[in-house]
């Protein structure tokens, strides 16, 4: 049992170098190799269930049979406590359905044999960084999964755009690692000790300055993994060129690992996050993430790009929620951090799926494919009205968590900040909603052009993986009980309990304490699948029962010049008349892209200025960062 | 002495970060990296330093009294990590080059149609 998690991480490397020898052969045998090796992973992962959530065990392995001596670790560990295991989950259902659809996605591309041995490497060392249990073996971890990344996000180097966000990753990445390093170098200046059960038993009795400093360079590290708030247009490019199965291993996996680093840094490593100060600035940095995110999200007209922004909008729940620092908070951000994963999974491979048939990503040319693509569309729906917290679908579950705890967290201090941040989720999320109606729009609804008149549905291996994720969706947000009993309170307690870990791990007794947190309100589900269906009921039955005429069916837009004195009639509707008034005989068709024509225009100058902070120069990209950095230490140095 | 040594290697890390916010040019960004990563070199091996220490390896000679080693376990992060910046700088430099049969240009001003 022991060895169960050196033996997953170590069966998706093996997995890649066997892969790279077989894979050059003949493609099949490669697949199978790398499915084995990705199910291997996967089993151990579930066969580490029973022990560590329910039974409460801490696993820990030494590698060479370093045990520790006398109180003090000196070889390097493996420790899977409820926390990393929950992470360890999420990473391996992802990698397995990623990998699934990739079969299917990269058939028809060259050299596959070095995007699976990549692919696996990615999944390995991610893995492995949330079941580690020594700093420095996280930040190598972090360094291969940045380098695998940036090589898969540049996989399609011909795509347009490929190369520029690979580099963009890999330069501002590094000022990430670089400050991971720079942090365990200066803790390990203090304690001398690289194990993370070593220092959650010393770090909360020590504070002095280089302390200081290196919570600060260890958190701004996770948070450039994180993709939080400066460093957003990193996530932003990577996922709009790299492959739809990598965009879901970046959102879903990659930024989870950031989030993971954040969590067991303010709750087991230093255990500050009691102090006032930690909480704004976790609490803060994910405020903004959520906001400054979800608006960018509006202006984009690339389908995957505009997904990246919900992605690390959402990250910036599960950030918000995790700063409170209860444990509502921390056991809602958990939640939300699983459902991320699948919806926003979901999403991604649904927009590589119509790229896979249409070839194309741009919100503006796309069209109408509800009637060529109903499944595909059918499981958009679904991914959608899960991250725009609809019920009965699990968005709406944890985010309900959120905000219970943001509310719970201001009525407890009496804190106008946190009557802020639970405005600012509420408003986050009608954000997310009205951009996923502008998707829908633009995408599955409105026009057919004519180009598209023969794509079909993706393929049902395709289809698979994603029907798995959009029944996990549904089955997470019916029965939200179960994985809060069962998941949620082991993980939650661990993370707060981190005299535990180390007693666990250094052979101290072990003080069990579950966290215990009650739900303000208590809400059904099936109170809300009944109301669902009552709303699809009436919406079929106005729909059947409609009469022809009721709204007026709008012509294409006239292509040739010659024509158009013929078709170009301004609609009669006068509804639009507000947001089209001008040339009465200009012919105009309410696309998505003009759905919130209002909102925007009025926020005009806000946009604007985002537009233009995005710049896509890479030194400006760099420099947010340092700006960031410098700014965090400082604060750091002036009130933690 | 050891204090000098910190303060090189901070002023290593801030200069690197200087290079890759200030100049256009990839590869100087690239180089930026570099500089970036000796610095944390630096700092990690002199976390472990002593003053007067010795290599820390054991031929049965070293062990009188008055031997002080230098902490062998820094070294051997300073190692993993030179070996990874170093991928890494290849990783970058190989990008810079496919960038440059791509866009024409080393300008980092001119390489941005992801914006916005």
């Amino acid at each position: 049992m022991s060895n169960f998690p050196i033996l997953a991480v170590m069966a998706l490397f093996m997995g890649a170098f066997i892969n790279s020898l077989t894979g050059r052969r003949s493609r099949r045998v490669g697949n199978i190799v790398v499915f084995i090796a990705m199910a291997i992973a996967l089993c151990l992962m579930l066969a580490l269930i029973p022990p560590v959530f329910i039974e409460g065990q801490v696993i820990t392995y030494w590698m060479g049979g370093w045990a520790p001596e006398a109180g003090w670790a000196y070889g390097i560990g493996l420790e899977v406590d409820a926390l990393s295991l929950f992470f360890g989950l999420i990473v391996t259902i992802a990698v397995m359905v990623s990998g699934v659809y990739s079969f299917t996605y990269m058939a028809k591309d060259d050299s596959q044999v070095n995007f699976y041995t990549l692919f696996l490497m990615l999944s390995g060392s991610v893995l492995g960084l949330v079941l580690s249990g020594d700093l420095f073996n996280i930040f190598v971890m972090v360094e291969i999964m940045t380098f695998s990344a940036v090589a898969l996000t540049a996989f399609r180097n011909d795509y347009e755009g490929a190369l520029e966000g690979a580099f963009k990753y890999l330069v501002v990445g590094s000022i990430g690692s670089m400050c991971i390093l720079v942090g365990t170098a200066l803790i390990y200046a203090n304690l001398h000790t690289l194990n993370m059960a070593q220092m959650a038993a010393m770090l909360p009795t020590q504070h002095n300055t280089v302390l200081v400093l290196a919570f600060g360079f260890l958190f701004v590290g996770f948070a450039t993994k994180a993709f939080l708030f400066p460093f957003q247009p990193l996530a932003a490019d990577a996922h709009a060129v790299a492959p739809a199965s990598i965009s879901l291993m970046i959102s879903g996996v990659l930024t989870k690992c950031g989030v993971y680093g954040i969590i067991r840094l303010c709750y087991g490593l230093f255990q500050n996050i009691d102090t006032a100060a930690v909480q704004y600035l976790v609490t803060g940095f994910g405020c903004v993430t959520m906001f400054v995110c979800v608006t960018m999200a509006f202006n984009q007209h690339n389908f995957k790009r505009l997904l990246a922004f919900h992605s690390i909008s959402q990250v910036g729940y599960v950030i918000t929620a995790v700063g409170l620092g209860s444990a509502l908070g921390v056991s809602a951000g958990l939640f939300h951090a699983v459902n991320h994963t699948l919806f926003k999974g979901l999403l991604f491979l649904v927009a590589g799926a119509v790229q896979h048939e249409t070839g194309s990503l741009d919100l503006d040319g796309l069209g109408g494919l509800s009637k060529k693509m109903p499944r595909t569309c059918l499981l958009f729906l679904v991914g959608a009205a899960s991250i725009s917290g609809l019920p009965p679908f699990n968005g709406f579950a944890s985010k309900w968590m959120i905000y219970q705890a943001c509310f719970a967290k201001a009525g407890e201090s009496g804190n106008f900040f946190y009557v802020l941040v639970c405005v600012v989720a509420l408003i986050t999320s009608v954000l997310t909603l009205a951009s996923f109606v502008k998707v829908a729009q633009s995408v599955f609804y409105g026009q057919l052009p004519a180009r598209y008149n023969d794509v079909h549905d993706c393929p049902a291996a395709m289809r698979a993986p994603i029907w798995v994720l959009a029944a996990l969706c549904a089955l997470l947000g019916v029965f939200p009980g179960f994985i809060t009993r069962f998941f949620l309170k082991p993980a939650t307690g661990a993370a707060l309990d981190a005299t535990a870990y180390a007693d666990q791990m250094l052979g101290g007794s072990h003080a069990a304490s579950a966290a215990d947190f009650q739900l303000l309100g208590n809400w059904s589900p099936l109170v809300w699948v009944v109301l669902l269906l009552v709303v699809c009921c009436a919406v079929t039955i106005v729909a059947v029962s409609a009469k022809k005429g009721m709204a007026p069916v709008l012509e294409p837009a006239p292509l040739a010049p010659t024509d158009r004195e013929d078709v170009c009639v301004a609609p009669e509707n006068a509804k639009y008349e507000p947001f089209f008034s001008g040339e009465e005989s200009e012919y105009s068709q309410v696309g998505g892209s003009d759905l919130f024509w209002g909102f925007k225009e009025n926020w005009r100058k806000y946009f604007s200025f985002w537009h233009r902070w995005h710049s896509g120069i890479v030194n400006d990209y760099a420099l947010y960062g340092v700006v960031a950095l410098a700014a965090v230490l400082l604060y750091c140095l002036l009130f933690v | 002495m050891m204090s000098f040594n910190y303060f090189v290697a901070f002023f290593f890390i801030v200069l690197g970060l200087y290079c890759m916010v200030t100049r256009h040019n990839l590869f100087k960004v690239v180089i930026g990296m570099s500089i970036v990563d000796y610095g944390a070199n630096l700092l990690i091996v002199t976390v472990g330093a002593t003053n007067g220490g010795t290599a820390p390896v054991y031929t049965g000679a070293e062990i009188v009294a008055g031997t002080v080693f230098v902490d062998p376990i820094p070294m051997a992060l300073t190692l993993t990590s030179i070996v990874i910046s170093a991928c890494i700088t290849a990783m970058a430099l190989a990008l810079v080059i496919k960038m440059y049969q791509h866009y024409g240009t080393l300008d980092t001003r001119k390489i941005r149609r992801l914006n916005g």
